[in-house]
C-alpha cells in the first residue's frame, strides 16, 4: 500500500465530485495501475487496431464478499471479460474499468483491488484503456463493484455456438463448483474456504496456446462455465444446436470437497458458477491433442472429456450415471445462487 | 494416543428456543445428551462449548423478524444453557457455522493434545455438520453421537447424519460410543480416501 492510500483513509462523497479529492483519488488509481493503464485522460480513449474484426463484451461484478480466499473482485473484473473474449478465438487487448464505491470503503481496500486488476491484466496481457469512477451513499451499494468492457482482435478463424455437431467431444478445462462453494463457505463460515479455492483465472494464454497447437477446425466452439454452471452452458449449445448433448456422471471433474459441500448445500456441482473452467466441444479426432494441449497448461491440468454431442436430434442434455442409465438434466429455473461474481 | 474432546453446538436459549420443534426435540434429547457429557467428564474428556455470537457487522446474520439482533454476546440468550454447563468445561465464542471458522478452537485443541472430536448439539445439519466437516479437514479423527445431535426437522436430522458418515466422521449412538471406548480404550479413526 502507498502512503498516499494511507493519507486518503476511506472513500467519501467528495471522492466522486469530479473535483480536487476526484483528482487524487484518480491519480491514485492511475499509480496503482502502473504500466496496464496506458488512458490518456481524455473524453475517449482513441486505441490503435489491427484487425478487420474485433470482440467486444462487457460484463460487471458484485460478487459478495468482494474479498476472498485467493482473489479479489477486480481479479474477477478482469479475467471474467478477458474469458468471455478468448472464448470466441479473440486476443484480449482492451478493458475499460467502471468503478462504483461506497462511502467508507478503505482506501486500502481499493488499492487491493486495483493491485489485483494490475498482476491479472499484466498476466493476461490486457491494458486499461480507460475508466470511471462513481460513489454512492452508505448503504447503496456493498464495498466496491466494477464493470470491464473488453476488445479483443482476431488473429483466427472466430468460433461460435453455431459450428457445434455431432460426434464433437465436450471437455472441460478442469474441475466445476470451486468457486461457487468457496464463496458460499467464507460468507457463512463452513469450513471448506481452505480445501477449496475460487478456480478464478486468466485462460486466454491457455486458449491461446492450444489453439496454436492443435490448428484451425478442430476446437468448434468454447464457453466459459460461469453463471448458471455447466449446466446452462450445455442447455445453450443443445438448444442452438439443435442435438442432444449427453455427459457421463462419473467423468465430471469434481474435488472430493467440493462434493461434500454441494452436498451438504443442495446445490448440484453442474449449476455451480465457476470463473476459471471453460466448456470446449471438440472434433473427435482432436481429442487426445486437446487435452494433452490443455494439461500442458497449469490452469488445464484437470481437463477432462466429460461427454458428446449425439446424433439426436432432440436440444436435450442427458446425463449418464455409473448405472449406464440416462437422466434428463434440467436447466436452473430461478434458484441461481446471487453473487458470485 | 491424543486425547478426545467433546464439542457442543449452539446449546443456547436463543438457538434452542427459536421455533417450537427446536425446543421441542431438545426437550427430548436433553436427558440423555447431558448424561452423555456427564459421562464423558467423569472419563477425563474435555467439554468445548461453541457459543455462537453475532457481530452486529456481518451482512449474513439473520435478524428476528422486528430486527433485533439475536446472540449478541453477553446477552442472555447467547448464554450457554445451565443443563448442559458443568464446571471445568471451556466455552470458545464463534460467529459463524463452523466452530473452527476464524475462532481459538483449533489452537486450544492443539494445546490441549486432541486428536479425536465428538460433535453434538443443534443444529445438525448446519453447525454441527460444518464443524464436523471443518475437524475432518483440519486432521481430527471425528465422531458424531447421533442421540447426542438436533434438528427442529428429523428428516433434516436424518440426511445430515447420513452424509457425515458418507463423507467423514462415524456416526453412533452415545451407548455404542462408550461401548468401544470400554473395548478399545479409544476411538478407532475412519478411513476416508480423499481422490485428487
Amino acid at each position: 500500500m502507498t502512503s498516499q492510500a494511507t493519507d486518503l483513509g476511506v472513500v467519501e462523497l467528495d471522492h466522486g465530485s469530479g473535483a480536487q479529492l476526484s483528482h487524487e483519488l484518480i491519480s491514485l488509481i492511475v499509480e496503482t495501475l502502473g504500466d496496464v493503464y496506458i488512458g490518456e485522460m481524455e473524453d475517449s480513449a482513441m486505441l490503435p487496431i489491427s484487425s478487420g474484426q474485433i470482440a467486444m463484451t462487457t460484463d460487471s461484478f458484485v460478487v459478495d464478499p468482494p474479498f476472498f480466499g485467493n482473489g479479489d473482485i477486480g481479479k474477477i473484473a478482469v479475467c471474467g471479460t478477458v474469458n468471455d473474449l478468448a472464448v470466441v478465438g479473440a486476443r484480449p487487448l482492451y478493458l475499460t474499468l467502471g468503478m462504483i464505491l461506497e462511502t467508507g470503503l478503505p482506501i486500502a481496500r481499493l488499492v487491493q483491488v486495483l493491485t489485483s486488476i494490475r498482476e491479472t491484466a499484466r498476466e493476461a496481457g490486457v491494458k486499461i484503456v480507460c475508466g470511471d469512477t462513481k460513489v454512492v451513499r452508505k448503504g447503496e451499494a456493498d464495498q466496491i463493484y466494477l464493470n470491464t468492457a473488453g476488445v479483443g482482435v482476431f488473429e483466427r478463424t472466430p468460433m461460435r455456438m453455431r459450428d457445434v455437431r455431432p460426434g464433437d467431444r465436450v471437455i472441460l478445462s478442469g474441475p466445476i463448483g470451486n468457486h461457487t462453494v468457496h464463496l458460499l463457505s467464507i460468507r457463512e463460515g463452513l469450513g471448506f474456504e481452505q480445501r477449496v479455492l475460487s478456480d478464478c483465472a486468466p485462460l486466454n494464454g491457455m486458449l491461446d496456446e492450444l489453439l496454436a497447437t492443435v490448428g484451425e477446425g478442430r476446437v468448434h466452439s468454447v464457453r466459459d462455465v460461469t453463471r448458471g454452471g455447466l449446466a446452462a452452458v450445455l442447455h445453450e449449445y443443445a438448444a442452438s444446436s439443435g442435438h442432444t448433448i449427453r455427459i457421463e456422471r462419473e467423468a465430471l471433474p469434481i474435488q472430493f470437497e467440493t462434493a461434500m459441500a454441494t452436498d451438504m448445500l443442495g446445490v448440484n456441482a453442474i449449476h455451480a458458477a465457476n470463473e476459471g473452467c471453460v466448456c470446449l466441444f471438440v472434433a473427435p479426432q482432436a481429442e487426445q491433442e486437446v487435452l494433452a494441449a490443455l494439461r500442458a497448461h497449469r490452469y488445464g491440468t484437470g481437463a477432462v472429456v466429460i461427454g458428446e454431442v449425439t446424433e439426436a436430434a432432440e436440444p436435450l442434455v442427458l446425463m449418464r450415471g455409473a448405472d449406464g442409465r440416462d437422466a434428463v438434466v434440467d436447466e436452473l429455473q430461478g434458484a441461481e445462487l446471487p453473487r458470485l461474481c | 494416543m491424543g486425547k478426545i474432546a467433546v464439542l457442543t453446538n449452539d446449546l443456547q436459549a436463543d438457538v434452542v428456543h427459536k421455533t417450537p420443534e427446536r425446543t421441542a426435540a431438545m426437550a427430548e434429547a436433553q436427558p440423555r445428551f447431558s448424561a452423555f457429557l456427564d459421562e464423558m467428564r467423569r472419563r477425563g474428556h474435555g467439554i468445548y462449548h461453541l457459543q455462537l455470537v453475532n457481530l452486529p457487522d456481518d451482512p449474513n446474520v439473520e435478524r428476528d423478524l422486528d430486527g433485533t439482533l439475536p446472540l449478541q454476546r453477553g446477552s442472555q440468550g447467547a448464554a450457554i444453557l445451565a443443563d448442559f454447563l458443568a464446571d471445568g468445561d471451556e466455552t470458545v465464542e464463534k460467529n459463524k457455522d463452523s466452530g473452527f471458522y476464524e475462532t481459538e478452537l483449533h489452537d486450544r485443541l492443539q494445546a490441549a493434545g486432541v486428536d479425536t472430536v465428538l460433535v453434538t448439539g443443534l443444529q445438525t445439519q448446519i453447525c454441527v455438520q460444518t464443524t464436523a466437516a471443518d475437524a475432518f479437514f483440519r486432521g481430527y479423527n471425528v465422531w458424531v453421537p447421533s442421540d447426542c445431535v438436533v434438528s427442529g426437522n428429523p428428516a433434516d436430522r436424518d440426511r445430515s447424519l447420513e452424509w457425515l458418515a458418507g463423507y467423514c466422521a462415524t456416526v453412533a449412538d452415545s451407548k455404542e460410543i462408550f461401548d468401544v471406548l470400554d473395548a478399545e480404550g479409544e476411538l478407532p479413526r475412519k478411513v476416508v480416501k480423499i481422490l485428487p
